[in-house]
């Protein structure tokens, strides 16, 4: 009954004499009325060409985002019978390198798949195509302004274009373990934390230890890869009024409320004595082992999915006592984290007929809405309106809590060197949280090595 | 003395080896063991199934087989080209002979990270990037290779070639029937090493392929490990199966292979 | 009679040409051709896209003022210096063990050997987990009395776990080249030293060491290129970290050209990198020859 419910989302969209009265049936909008117009607006797909056209599009490999973008893909060929479309999924980081390489060497994909994060480099060096929102479904710039994070609007616009289109966008969360949070007497919806310091004052509460070993740590920070590092710094930065770069163009890092921003980050360890860095089981593909293994009671992280949960924890995903809380926040009004999220890009090499195409075969893979939250729930779609409150949607669990987190949160930085950066922020952190450097004098020279960074992309 | 010293030779050797046999008895736990932390050599439960389980969640067996067609290739060119440089530089003499040598061994001193890019452009170029020609070509002839038959082929008293020359022979018959049969140690040191180097090879693969038919195994085992879910016992397990026809090759070989060793780095 | 001779030689002197000319060719295509266009590289902002810029000296001014560079540059130093050190002491130690008159001694050997078969992945793989705070080289260390080490994310013993790797790795296959050297060594050199009353240390430093001088400067060059080169091993065991620590040039390298996308600033720091080896191993060339007088 699901899928036919599922089929008839994709034949709605498809279907141009659809009424709005059948739309909002099918979608059982309460309120999302107004929000539903802008889509309804401009259905009409783009004047795909006729003849044979062949694409390249590289997919950054997920495994709940990749096997469900290829079965849109197989359902759009079906209809465009004279498209063909070579469809190649790598992990993340070889996206970004084969993308550079291709680029190069004039074999660029016509369109392909990466984080919000790199849009500056591509745009920096006008790689990208900018985007035709009425071919993606939308009437006017505000209609799909209106209807994706505001965080993102921003970050993805450029001279007032638009250079990649949403699929999924998310922030961070506080993953707390509702059972250790009893055991040590807290309740897990009033004493969670909302400021920095009551994070410290929770987490040294759930602290075990055993002599200089942790048997339990309160919180943790991810501290695997760069990408996270930032991640986790940024919303702490910009809570603390600071900035990664100031009007100028030079980083701003060190100032006085980066140090404090830093000195937050270092406080659970340092201050606390709640978290072990270098005693961690996380990896690569689970950022979250130790969370999940129960051998520390929060993880700042983005949404995990419960099949993730299952597979180390099937106690804690079948009984549920966990649950994502808000970022802790400088101000308690204010908790926020950082979103960021996955997108799609065309390359500005491709030739007009293949950007119409991609256009036309985007908005037809997202078009169905319900269908990509069910395949890759808990990230959540990046567009706002016509899905949430759809009866298979509203009732997953915690789902408020992650829009809230998607909505409120704020921007990572933007940078042409954002690779070159994260390194150094990471490296950065590393000094201070694992080898106990002074604050101040690392993020001097983390900053001035940002700077570098930067000054040696426009040596052109 | 011999019994004697068995003993802490013994220990000596186990402990050395102790990875390895943490790497095996790891293949075969579940999954929660890694993560205990505390080491059961001996698993209490055995878990044979991370074999077939690694095996199927990535295509590992086109892996390793496009490892082991990269391998044997570069092996075989290894040994063809090597050879023949390498009696060209013993036994033969022309202007800059000498310097010829100096250069191939200096680029002994070029990591592959300083020709990536170049060579890169240069495959691509070629047309040859996803192709079984383009991840060998480039790593297909070592100049430690090229070294090594000629110290060996140096040795080989000149005395012989004199003679089949003088009987009428052919200058790559003198190779084929003379050289050849006396170079066996040296080839089999050759053939293993081009061989077990290759199938290492991570970076040159790294940049060179970008479909998933010509993925090796080494390129495989790091996506698996970046995976959703990959469990550490299962990355044990393919390293296991990884480690067998190195293995294979270094058993069948292994008797020239001492032999081998000696004339490398002594003078002359 | 002359005239033949010149043919005979002109015609032996084309075969050696002959013999050599597709290894020069390859080598031409694939090493020199592309080390020329990273050196011209070097002086240019390449970002793979563009076309390459010529901007003169500023990568190699920009990246000796570049403190993540220096700090490459001394960890490479660092550990092209200590871990050759390290593995050649090593080495020879295996070998001397082995090569007493042990029962089994083979099966030993040829044990430990499986240290360098193993695939380098594996071994990155295996000694990530074995290095971790609770691993099993400090389950070995505690009962000695150490306490927890935190190796991989400690900046002073970063290094020197993957030095250890190293060791591991490496030093069995040259235990192997010592044994050939130590075989050669015929006993009637040690029968005739032990009639004129020299002991096993004197043996050692009088007779062993200088027999085995030529293989040792063979170890130490030729472990100096692989320590040069190597990669995986901070790649993967601790992803140059912490804080850098590990980051050795050619990691440095590697990121600066592929994650950053700064090809001329990354073909700056190769050539730095291959100067380093060719004044090391001409160092070192200098110094056996020096022995060699003696």
């Amino acid at each position: 009954m699901r899928k036919s419910k599922k089929m008839d989302k994709s034949s709605v969209f498809e279907d141009k004499k659809v009424t709005r009265r059948s739309f909002l049936r099918g979608i059982g909008a309460l309120g999302l009325g107004v929000a539903a117009s802008p889509m309804m607006g401009k259905l009409a797909s783009a004047a795909v060409p006729k003849g044979p056209l062949k694409l390249t599009y590289w997919d950054s490999e997920n495994p709940q985002m990749t096997p469900w973008r290829k079965k849109r893909l197989a359902m759009y060929l079906e209809k465009h019978k004279n498209i063909t479309v070579d469809f190649q999924s790598f992990p993340f980081t070889d996206v970004g390198k084969k993308v550079s390489v291709g680029f190069a060497t004039g074999t660029a994909p016509d369109g392909f798949t990466t984080i919000d994060f790199f849009i500056p480099s591509f745009t920096s060096r006008g790689l990208i195509a900018p985007l035709d929102v009425q071919q993606l479904g939308y009437s006017s710039l505000k209609a799909f302004s209106d209807d994706h994070p505001a965080a993102f609007v921003a970050g993805a616009m450029k001279d007032g274009k638009l250079y990649a289109y949403p699929q999924w966008w998310y922030g961070f969360l506080n993953y707390i373990n509702t059972k250790q949070f009893k055991e040590v007497g807290l309740d897990p919806v009033r004493d969670q934390p909302q400021t920095w310091e009551q994070l410290g004052e929770v987490a040294k509460k759930l602290t075990i230890k055993q002599g200089d070993k942790f048997i339990r740590q309160g919180f943790k920070f991810a501290m695997h890869a760069a990408a996270w590092t930032v991640i986790q710094f940024n919303p702490i930065l910009i809570q603390c009024g600071g900035a990664w770069f100031d009007k100028n163009g030079k980083c701003s890092i060190n100032s006085e409320a980066g140090v404090r921003a830093m000195t937050i980050r270092a406080s659970i360890i340092r201050q606390y004595a709640a978290e072990d860095p270098a005693d961690t089981v996380a990896t690569h593909p689970l950022p979250m082992m130790d969370w999940l293994r129960e051998r520390c009671s929060m993880f700042y992280s983005h949404p995990i999915p419960p099949a993730a949960i299952r597979s180390q924890n099937p106690i804690m995903e079948a009984e549920g006592y966990y649950m994502p809380v808000q970022s802790p926040g400088v101000d308690p009004n204010k908790r926020y984290a950082s979103c960021y999220g996955v997108i799609s890009v065309i390359s500005a090499t491709a030739s007009r007929d293949k950007q119409e195409v991609l256009h036309d075969l985007l908005r037809f893979m997202y078009s169905d809405v319900i269908d990509a939250w069910g395949a890759t729930k808990p990230f959540l779609p990046a567009r706002k309106s016509g899905w949430a409150d759809h009866p298979d949607v509203k009732n997953f669990p915690h789902l408020q809590e992650l829009i809230k987190s998607r909505d409120n949160g704020v921007l990572l930085p933007r940078s042409v060197v954002y690779a070159e950066m994260t390194d150094i922020m990471h490296r950065a952190v590393q000094k201070v949280v694992l080898t106990n450097a002074n604050i101040k004098a690392t993020l001097d020279t983390a900053a001035e090595e940002i700077d570098r960074a930067t000054e040696d992309f426009y040596k052109k | 003395m011999e019994w004697v010293g068995m003993l802490p030779l013994a220990a000596l050797t186990f402990l050395i080896v102790l990875p390895i046999i943490w790497m095996i008895s790891t293949s075969f736990q579940a999954s929660e063991k890694a993560y205990q932390l505390t080491t059961e050599w001996i698993p209490s439960v055995w878990h044979p199934e991370n074999y077939p389980n690694a095996l199927t969640r990535w295509p590992f067996p086109r892996y390793f087989l496009n490892s082991a067609i990269i391998s044997v290739s570069v092996m075989l060119g290894n040994l063809i080209f090597c050879t023949l440089a390498g009696y060209g530089l013993a036994k033969y003499r022309f202007p800059g002979d000498k310097i010829l040598l100096l250069l191939i061994l200096s680029t002994l001193m070029l990591p592959m990270e300083v020709t990536l890019v170049p060579t890169f452009l240069l495959i691509h170029k070629l047309g040859w990037l996803n192709s079984y020609k383009g991840i060998a070509g480039p790593i297909l002839i070592d100049a430690f290779g090229v070294f090594l038959m000629r110290q060996f082929i140096m040795r080989i008293p000149s005395e012989y070639i004199e003679a089949a020359r003088i009987d009428g022979a052919g200058e790559f018959g003198i190779l084929w029937r003379i050289i050849l049969p006396q170079c066996k140690p040296a080839l089999a040191t050759l053939a293993i090493f081009a061989f077990r180097d290759s199938w290492d090879q991570f970076i040159w693969p790294l940049v060179a392929v970008s479909a998933d038919e010509y993925r090796t195994f080494p390129l495989g085992l790091v996506r698996f490990s970046e995976d959703f879910a990959n469990p550490p016992n299962e990355q044990m397990a393919i390293a296991v199966l990884a480690t067998i026809p190195v293995v294979l090759v270094f058993w069948i070989l292994q008797r020239s292979l001492r032999t081998g060793f000696t004339l490398t780095g002594l003078k002359g | 009679m002359i005239k033949w001779q010149i043919n005979y030689r002109l015609r032996l002197m084309l075969w050696g040409i002959l013999f050599i000319s597709p290894t020069i060719c390859f080598f031409i295509i694939f090493k020199y051709g592309p080390m020329l266009w990273a050196m011209w590289l070097s002086f240019t902002a390449y970002d793979m896209v563009s076309t390459p810029k010529f901007i003169g000296l500023y990568n190699y001014s920009s990246i000796f003022q570049d403190p993540t560079f220096i700090q490459s540059l001394e960890n490479t130093l660092l550990y092209i210096v200590v871990a050759p050190a390290a593995i050649t002491v090593v080495s020879l130690g295996l070998a001397m063990a082995i090569n007493t008159k042990v029962r089994g001694a083979r099966i030993f050997m040829s044990s430990m050997f499986l240290t360098n078969i193993l695939p380098i992945l594996a071994c990155c793989l295996i000694w990530r987990f074995l290095f971790h705070p609770h691993g099993l080289v400090n389950q070995l260390l505690n009962p000695l009395g150490f306490g927890r080490i935190d190796w991989l994310t400690n900046q002073y013993t970063a290094m020197p776990a993957i030095i250890i790797v190293t060791v591991w790795r490496f030093a069995p296959y040259f235990m192997l080249v010592f044994l050939a050297g130590l075989l050669a060594i015929p006993n009637e050199i040690y029968e005739a030293a032990a009639i004129d009353g020299s002991t096993g240390t004197s043996r050692f430093w009088y007779i062993t060491l200088p027999l085995i001088a030529p293989i040792m400067f063979f170890i130490i060059v030729v472990s100096s290129l692989l320590c040069a080169r190597i990669f995986l091993f901070p790649y993967i065991i601790t992803g140059g970290g912490p804080g850098g620590a590990t980051r050795v040039l050619s990691l440095l390298i590697y990121e600066t050209g592929f994650f950053y996308m700064k090809m001329g600033r990354a073909a700056a720091v190769s050539v730095v990198l291959f100067v380093i080896v060719m004044v090391l191993t001409i160092i070192q060339m200098r110094a056996f020859a020096k022995t060699e007088e003696h």
